[in-house]
């Protein structure tokens, strides 16, 4: 499989479901496609679908993963066109009703702590997916502390640096590097990785340190939010914002294809 | 006498000897039957440390994985995981146990950080969550059982002191009355036209109990009633309040949506054609030294300015 094709049509699909209902965070979706991409569709990564959880922290970005679910088989492709509607099962935020997801979604600082109680009591894996601007809750870090105390080395955080909050840029906002030092620091092998290169996540991904460890992994996967739509990377305003001008339709259907 | 929070653990404690599947997680707040659950069930026993929001959310996800989960921290400190018990546990449907210690001004003189004096109102505004107030420690054991039983989400409110003169209440009771969350303690008839129920809870009752009396002295018809569960069963509420048209609530809480509150919504959603009388602690934080009893008594809980308050109003 072509991951960066695969990867090019989920942010196509993404693109239109979230144009077509205006609904949702897309800039925050577009920037976890390709870690998705590794993990799920990747053969040569650890990450087991139908056996490991991925819960959802960051739950604004979880759509990103309906076009990957759809495509596995959880449902069916035509649940897409009905994101958001009365009719259909998929929601802005996952939630555990929607097959292949697993919690409850919406508020922040709460899934990583959730998974650690399932890591407790499980063999499988749990990666948990975080966003850069969600480790300004509190609850992370007393997470971090109780996981790294706890040495639940099944659990996999995965950081979505996007690198912004609402209103801008993190380090402008309020500062939280350095990132990979605090992780460090509360015990964690941490590891940076370019979040839309399938190469390096995959050295990663797929090592064998990462699924043997005796220590949780914590990954900080650079990533651009807004990425693959040229007027929307790296601008902080689409954080809410869903084009919906003919023009800029086009455009960002040429730049995903 | 035994503290609540005692009976609570050690009764479990025999349910987890022989069941793995229940865990006790300890929010930094100490207690003397923990000790055998540190030494003889480790795999059981969790420390958290002081950070409620990551242990709602930890138990959350124990839950989850089928877990009979309880957690202990002080009672004050459910307002400061609120989010993670709306959210990890009521929306997303994982049932634990939270088990709060010294509900009330319990922990007086420490002051109102320490004392839930609205937890009521915010607690019982969850979904699907119920509240209980235990009086002694035979309905304590009782609530064990239950939710060792019966899985829902709970908030189990521990007293630290217990009210004098029902320690006996309670000694056997069958499942189903448990879940009825109401008994009638004592009622009399004095050939009054006033038919008047006393409703509390918890340490609340020793003086609910005085106020009893009082108004059986003063030839009023009277019932003392125990509330123990929130939300109030309507069915079983209109029941036991039949022959009563004037219904007089004593919390150790703020009036703003609390116990008496819950009273009030019955009657209006239900038609009843009663009075309610609400009596509770001034909606203020309270910085006062002194005991427990030293601040209820200036604070509209001394037997006169309760039953002056009542037949002030009497219709």
């Amino acid at each position: 499989m072509n991951l960066k094709t695969k990867s090019k049509d989920v942010r196509k699909e993404l693109f239109k479901f979230k144009t077509s209902t205006g609904i949702g965070h897309l800039a925050s979706t577009l920037s976890c496609v390709d870690i998705l991409t590794s993990l799920y569709l990747d053969d040569k990564t650890h990450f087991n679908h139908k056996h490991d959880y991925m819960i959802w922290s960051k739950a604004h970005g979880s759509p990103a993963v309906y076009p990957i679910l759809a495509d596995l088989g959880y449902f069916d492709k035509d649940e897409l066109d009905k994101y958001c509607t009365p009719e259909g099962i998929l929601k802005l935020h996952s939630d555990s009703s929607i097959p292949g997801c697993h919690f409850v979604g919406g508020s922040l600082g709460n899934g990583i702590g959730y998974a650690s109680g399932v890591a407790h009591t499980t063999d499988k894996e749990v990666y948990v997916m975080l966003g850069d601007a969600e480790l300004y809750e509190g609850s992370v870090w007393e997470s971090l502390m109780f996981i790294s105390h706890n040495n639940l080395n099944n659990m996999k955080l995965i950081v979505d640096r996007n690198g912004m909050g609402i209103l801008g840029k993190t380090e402008e906002l309020l500062g939280i590097e350095p990132l990979k030092d605090k992780f460090e620091s509360f015990g964690f092998i941490v590891h940076v990785v370019d979040g839309h290169d399938f190469d390096d996540m995959r050295n990663v991904f797929s090592s064998d340190e990462f699924k043997d460890s005796d220590k949780c992994h914590v990954v900080i996967a650079n990533t651009i939010k807004g990425k693959g739509v040229s007027y929307m990377e790296d601008v902080w305003q689409y954080h809410t914002i869903i084009p919906k001008d003919e023009d800029l339709l086009k455009t960002a259907m040429e730049d995903l294809s | 006498m035994i503290a609540q929070r005692d009976i609570f653990f050690d009764t479990l404690f025999e349910y987890a000897k022989k069941d793995k599947d229940v865990y006790l997680i300890a929010a930094d707040c100490g207690a003397k039957s923990l000790d055998r659950w540190r030494n003889e069930l480790p795999d059981q026993f969790i420390y958290t440390g002081i950070s409620e929001q990551h242990t709602i959310n930890f138990a959350a996800g124990l839950a989850s994985q089928g877990k009979k989960v309880y957690v202990y921290f002080m009672a004050c400190w459910v307002a400061r995981c609120f989010e993670q018990i709306r959210y990890s546990c009521a929306m997303a449907k994982n049932n634990i146990t939270i088990v709060g210690t010294s509900v009330g001004l319990g922990y007086h003189p420490a002051g109102p950080a320490h004392e839930p004096t609205e937890d009521l109102a915010y607690m019982r505004s969850l979904c699907g969550l119920e509240i209980h107030s235990p009086c002694n420690n035979h309905m304590t054991k009782g609530l064990v059982d239950l939710s060792y039983r019966e899985s829902k989400l709970r908030y189990v409110r521990l007293e630290r002191t217990q009210p004098k003169g029902f320690e006996d209440l309670y000694m056997s009771f069958n499942d189903s009355f448990i879940e009825n969350g109401i008994f009638n303690v004592k009622s009399k008839y004095n050939k009054s036209n006033k038919n008047i129920m006393i409703l509390s809870s918890g340490y609340m009752l020793e003086r609910a109990d005085k106020l009893y009396q009082k108004m059986l002295d003063n030839n009023y018809n009277v019932a003392l009633t125990d509330i123990w569960k929130l939300p109030i069963d309507y069915k079983y509420f209109e029941s036991i309040s039949k022959n009563y048209d004037i219904l007089v609530t004593i919390e150790e809480q703020s009036l703003n949506g609390g116990f008496g509150s819950n009273v009030c919504e019955i009657v209006c959603d239900m038609d009843l054609n009663k009075q309610v009388i609400r009596i509770g602690l001034p909606n203020k934080y309270i910085f006062d030294n002194g005991s427990r009893d030293y601040i209820l008594e200036n604070n509209g809980f001394d037997l006169e300015s309760m039953y002056n308050s009542i037949i002030g109003r009497l219709k």
